[in-house]
């Protein structure tokens, strides 16, 4: 619950940051300041998802597909 | 029947939408691409689960993959993920320590020859996904299949997001569930008709194993997103996932010694008493962010953290850093660093900790309590004009990645991975 409140607070704080507009946006709109991770990290989130506990939150695998933890 | 009506239910999906289409609008994806990756793990260590907490962990696994993206008209893309990973592994040789070279000692620190040495994975994982028109929504449903000796995988899942804030802000949601299934494969001298003339110990080799009721494994994940540009050099991103899993989701060969019991031996190698065995139901919370940082026309930072914690009393932090330095327009190097940590299961115990009373007990140092480093270094060599041309393939990107694992337990790993991104003329 602690969690997910600190989420909320988060998410809040977030959304409350002023609008960038479209022609202010070449920063964060190049290449390496996606959010999302490269093809080829996929082998190191994969070793780490047999080879560690914990596992999800990082568009990864979280549970299942396989014989690992 | 499930995989044939999950691999129609895509295709009804693909031909729904092709003929939706009418009137210009910007593509998704201008021309369909192709990604090739290669990968290639080595590990070590003298944890093994298989031996119970003690023998080696040498593996070694090399995987290849192909991802195929196919826009099937201005809003809908195709994307086609298939692999095959064949690993090596001493460890799971000694699921039967005993077969192979007959000049061999068994040993729980050296490799059995025989079958359970190596293994093959192959994967299938088909996403279809559709934009809308102002292009602030995202819809895709995928499907996965895996099937490897002892484990068969069958995956299914949906997502969801959508842009606000004049593209400020995305939300997204998702679903997936794993139906899957194990072929479990336990320790020999635990198997119905085991007999051997070389057992050593006081009195006869007896053990409390009994062969696992439930076979399945069934994951169901929802994951929740939000990205937001925070600035015109900073953007970030919150996640949280909730996995509920259930049925066996112990691993049938990993063997446990009890601390109550009499030690039984062939050669070097103890003879078990009986494999893990872990609750039949398991709730994972893991919650993340990143952030990235342009600091400015050379290195950018790429920072992530992830806090977990599940129902099995383990609870962990992940912290990463990625700093690409843009060494030219063609080529940026990528020096990376990912800290990490956990306590244990409730359930772990090492060699002869646990006692034949207890209800749970494993011996895997996956479920210890640890801290692993992980340093790393990644070159991408990048062509947007895809001068460089095979056949009908332009090359947009080349990636090559190193990272080098050490865990406070002993455990070392390495890995290279490999990426080529190719366009269709």
């Amino acid at each position: 619950m602690k969690n997910f409140i600190l989420l909320v607070v988060l998410a809040i704080s977030f959304t409350s940051c002023a609008v960038v507009k479209e022609y202010e946006k070449v920063y964060v709109n190049d290449e390496e300041m996606q959010l999302s991770a490269k093809n080829t990290e996929r082998f190191e989130t994969n070793f780490q998802i047999y080879r560690e506990g914990a596992s999800g939150a990082n568009g990864g695998r979280s549970g299942g597909g396989c014989g690992c933890n | 029947m499930n995989k044939y009506l999950i691999i129609s239910l895509l295709f009804s999906f693909v031909g729904f939408s092709q003929q939706d289409s009418t009137g210009y609008k910007k593509r998704v994806l201008d021309a369909a691409e192709v990604d090739l990756l290669f990968s290639y793990y080595n590990q070590d260590g003298k944890n093994a689960a298989v031996t119970g907490g003690e023998g080696t962990e040498e593996l070694s696994d090399a995987t290849s993959s192909i991802v195929v993206q196919l826009p099937l008209n201005e809003d809908d893309v195709l994307t086609i993920d298939a692999g095959i990973s064949a690993y090596t592994s001493a460890s799971s040789s000694n699921i039967n320590p005993f077969d192979g070279d007959i000049n061999r000692t068994a040993s729980p620190f050296s490799a059995s020859s025989g079958a359970s040495r190596q293994d093959v994975l192959a994967h299938f994982n088909p996403t279809y996904q559709h934009s809308s028109d102002d292009r602030k929504s995202t819809y895709n449903v995928n499907a996965y299949i895996a099937n490897e000796y002892d484990y068969f995988s069958l995956g299914l899942g949906a997502g969801y997001s959508r842009f606000f804030n004049e593209k400020n802000t995305e939300f997204s949601i998702s679903g997936k569930v794993y139906l899957d299934t194990w072929n479990p494969q336990y320790p020999t001298e635990l198997r119905d008709g085991f007999f051997d003339s070389r057992i050593t110990g006081n009195g006869n080799y007896t053990n409390q194993f009994s062969a696992f009721e439930k076979e399945n494994r069934n994951s169901y994940s929802l994951s929740l997103g939000l990205m937001q540009i925070l600035s015109e050099k900073v953007q970030g991103s919150i996640f949280m996932d909730v996995v509920l899993q259930n049925g066996l989701l112990s691993t049938p060969f990993q063997r446990v010694y009890f601390g109550d019991t009499s030690d039984f031996y062939i050669q070097e190698f103890q003879l078990a008493d009986d494999v893990e065995r872990l609750p039949d139901s398991r709730l994972k919370i893991p919650i993340g962010a990143r952030l990235n940082y342009f600091m400015n026309d050379l290195v950018v930072l790429r920072t992530y953290y992830r806090f977990y914690s599940d129902d099995w009393g383990l609870s962990s932090h992940t912290a990463s850093l990625e700093i690409p330095i843009k060494i030219s327009d063609s080529f940026t190097l990528y020096p990376n660093y990912r800290f990490y940590n956990q306590t244990a299961a409730d359930y772990f115990y090492e060699k002869e900790g646990a006692l034949s009373s207890y209800e749970f007990y494993t011996s895997d140092f996956d479920l210890s309590k640890y801290k692993s480093h992980q340093y790393g270094l990644g070159f991408r060599y990048r062509d947007i004009f895809t001068r460089t041309k095979l056949l009908r393939f332009g090359l947009k990107t080349v990636d090559l990645r190193f990272a080098n694992y050490n865990r406070s337990t002993g455990l070392n790993a390495f890995i290279v991975s490999l990426g080529a991104t190719f366009v269709v003329d």
